[in-house]
């Protein structure tokens, strides 16, 4: 059976995605829904390929470094699959591990250009109506600071906390003023006025 | 306590209003865009046409109002900026960083080799560098690092990847959580 190609460009990175359709689900022959190899080409690199089960850990690596290097924070990733790390302000080194026995992992560098036209081509790929991947739980994969950013909630802890506070402090100082309240001296006040 | 409270404030009025932060780092993407893009003012109007914005930003000089909320600002006036202008000026923002794609990655590019092309890299900042000696306040401790070309390499690198990072169909969405997650 014939496989389709669906490549999504962005200057000078490619993304291949190898598959069939999913007849099935009654779905276009032009699309694809069972991904059976994916290529990322990027000019004067190595060639990255892979199956299904490797595509979304790298898409989830390079969106999280590259959330990482804009936030002010320490653009590092380490996974079984994926190593990105900063070499400075405009390299980055990426290692790429092997999941097969006794093949050494490729090192190469990349530098900004490159690395927004990788993000471009994978955001090409999420927004594709033509291929169907499964959501990856990038989100859910975020350290807490980033995904509190991204869904731009109010946290919990901080909504009722303050309040909370508040009505506290309100009843040690009541408690303080009970302290200074002498009954003794009001005592010998009132025998004072009423002398009888 | 007290920096909690204050930071549930924050979070809060940023559901109705702008946080001055967010729109100093929106105006300063803006300048970039109007750094590479030499007739910046009159593509901005032009995009803010093409996207029907028309009801938000009628003319140019709402847009310039509009920016005038950047606390960095020398013709700084506090007008509140409302919540659907400030989405105005992103969708603007990713519309034109769509444009401009090819010059932000040449910029990027020629800082990655600056013995090959540093003539690109050392346009783009002195034009930058004009603009906001022209349009900031420059007693500002900010603005003065921002025209440190030894300091300033950091932030602009990282607003041009902003951009370049929200081309996409889903850009709005990115930029808009980029900006008030900071």
């Amino acid at each position: 059976m014939m496989q389709n190609k669906i490549s999504f460009h962005q200057s000078s990175v490619s993304l291949e995605i190898i598959g069939l359709p999913d007849y099935s689900n009654n779905e276009n022959k032009d699309q694809i829904s069972i991904i059976s190899q994916w290529k990322l080409i990027i000019i004067d690199k190595p060639l990255i390929e892979g199956k299904i089960e490797h595509l979304g850990p790298i898409m989830d690596a390079f969106y999280i470094y590259s959330n990482l290097l804009i936030k002010n924070e320490i653009p590092i990733y380490e996974s079984k699959l994926i190593n990105i790390k900063a070499d400075n302000l405009h390299i980055h080194n990426i290692v790429l591990k092997s999941s097969k026995p006794n093949v050494n992992p490729l090192i190469f560098k990349i530098g900004n250009s490159l690395l927004s036209d990788i993000i471009n081509c994978f955001d090409q790929l999420s927004e594709s109506s033509k291929v169907r991947i499964k959501k990856t739980g990038l989100f859910n994969k975020m350290p807490k600071k980033v995904r509190f950013g991204l869904n731009n909630k109010v946290k919990f802890f901080d909504l009722i906390m303050p309040p909370f506070i508040a009505i506290c402090s309100l009843i040690l100082c009541s408690y303080a003023f009970i302290y200074f309240y002498n009954t003794v001296e009001d005592k010998e006040k009132n025998e004072l006025i009423n002398p009888k | 306590m007290l920096i909690t409270y204050t930071r549930t404030i924050t979070v809060l009025t940023k559901r109705n209003h702008v946080s001055r932060r967010s729109i100093e780092r929106l105006d300063f993407l803006l300048l970039i865009l109007e750094t590479i893009d030499l007739n910046g003012i009159q593509s901005i109007h032009a995009i803010s046409n093409k996207l029907n914005l028309n009801n938000v930003l009628p003319n140019k000089v709402t847009i310039w109002k509009l920016r005038n909320n950047n606390p960095l600002r020398k013709s700084y006036r506090n007008n509140n900026i409302k919540l659907n202008e400030f989405d105005a000026l992103i969708k603007i923002t990713v519309e034109m960083s769509k444009y401009l794609y090819p010059y932000i990655r040449n910029i990027l590019q020629s800082k990655e080799e600056l013995t090959k092309n540093s003539v690109i890299w050392n346009d783009f900042n002195n034009r930058l560098i004009e603009l906001i000696k022209e349009r900031f306040n420059l007693d500002s401790i900010r603005v003065r690092k921002l025209l440190n070309q030894t300091e300033n390499d950091e932030i602009i690198i990282k607003s041009l990847l902003i951009l370049s990072f929200c081309i996409s169909n889903q850009g709005y969405q990115k930029l808009k959580n980029l900006i008030f997650d900071f």
